[in-house]
């Protein structure tokens, strides 16, 4: 099997979000369930460049049913929103199921959605990318690699998702970073002051990063400390 | 068998190295088919040194200036290519082979089908099948 990652121009709930008054910096689609006739039920995180209204987004988007929206805990002007929409605008998704190419995720930024998804091989390349560029104009083969597994489809990666609303944006770059660099190898690769110049942070930042880090991590497992 | 590996750049020695270590067979000819803007290939045939070490025959051939996808495919039918190996350049956060825009030609180019690995070094386009 092959995993594909390209990059196509929004179209559907995509470009209507990027079409908001209130200027989105991304867009995530986190899950999607069917609902009876053509209707899908979509679950995204959007990210926002302020805080922005149930109200608001309702006013600017009379197709889309907004069933439910919660602001992140952790990090700023950024919501959970479940909508439901006619198939038609998620094209994506709806060209990569249709075609049995299982998609993992689709992510809209910067005016452009990067989709990353598996297929079998290179005529099931072919025949996915084909459709899909026919019907959103263009697209963009950014990188393939083998894969011997489907791995997580759409909304099957539970454990970061739980983990986005608890860590923030900052911690969850220095946990990566740190990970990257083999700081929790045993023997460890780098030294902290290495991942501290690496993020252009001073040693002491980074162990209270780590630390809150760890310690969501536990509040999440365990529950409140008591 | 007849492969054809594509040079971008006088430096690919580990995507020619896996292509004629583990993809091509002893015998076979190996086409180097450069791009017009990769100069001099001396240095790198002589530091890999194709039919001592690795018992293949080869040709160098270059594509045109302002190539297209179809001088590609041209040049495969003409030499009835089996392969055809694409180095790997770069590599995305996620690990992914970097796909640039000639390799994303050839990939979703109609007339040509087969098994696409990815190798370390190398995208590797086997079992090749023209659909004139």
């Amino acid at each position: 099997m092959l995993r594909i990652e390209f990059q196509i121009q929004p179209a559907g709930i995509s470009s209507k979000l990027f079409g908001l008054e209130e200027q989105v910096r991304s867009i995530e689609i986190d899950n999607a369930l069917p609902v009876t006739g053509d209707r899908i039920f979509l679950f995204l995180t959007a990210q926002f460049d302020a805080d922005v209204s149930e109200e608001r987004l309702a006013s600017q988007l009379p197709e889309t049913q907004i069933v439910d929206m919660a602001k992140a805990e952790v990090n700023q002007h950024t919501y959970y929103l479940g909508v439901i929409v006619d198939i038609s605008e998620a094209s994506v998704l709806a060209l990569l199921t249709e075609h049995r190419a299982i998609p993992h995720r689709i992510v809209g930024r910067n005016a452009h959605l990067d989709v990353i998804a598996t297929v079998r091989d290179w005529n099931h390349l072919k025949d996915v990318a084909g459709t899909i560029e026919d019907e959103h104009g263009s697209l963009e083969l950014v990188g393939t690699t083998q894969t011997e597994t489907i791995g997580f489809p759409l909304g099957g990666n539970k454990v970061k998702q739980s983990m986005s609303g608890k860590l923030s944006d900052k911690q969850l770059e220095v946990l990566e970073t740190a990970y990257r660099m083999g700081y929790f190898r045993v023997p460890q690769e780098v030294t902290a002051e290495e991942i501290a110049n690496e993020l252009d942070i001073s040693r002491s930042t980074l162990s209270e990063r780590l630390r809150r880090v760890e310690h969501n991590f536990c509040e999440l497992l365990f529950g409140p400390q008591e | 068998m007849t492969t054809i590996l594509l040079i971008k750049s006088a430096d690919q020695h580990p995507s020619v190295r896996e292509t004629l270590d583990s993809v091509a067979e002893p015998g076979e000819t190996v086409y180097f088919l450069r791009l017009p803007t990769v100069r001099c290939l001396g240095e790198l045939i002589q530091e890999v040194n194709p039919m001592i070490e690795y018992d293949v025959e080869y040709t160098i051939s270059c594509l045109p200036t302002g190539y297209e996808v179809a001088d590609v495919v041209d040049f495969a039918v003409d030499v009835e290519a089996d392969r055809i190996c694409i180095g790997i350049f770069e590599r995305t956060l996620t690990g992914k082979a970097r796909i640039d825009d000639l390799t994303q030609s050839i990939l979703l180019h109609e007339h040509v089908s087969g098994d696409l690995v990815v190798g370390d070094h190398a995208i590797i386009l086997e079992n090749l099948d023209y659909d004139q």
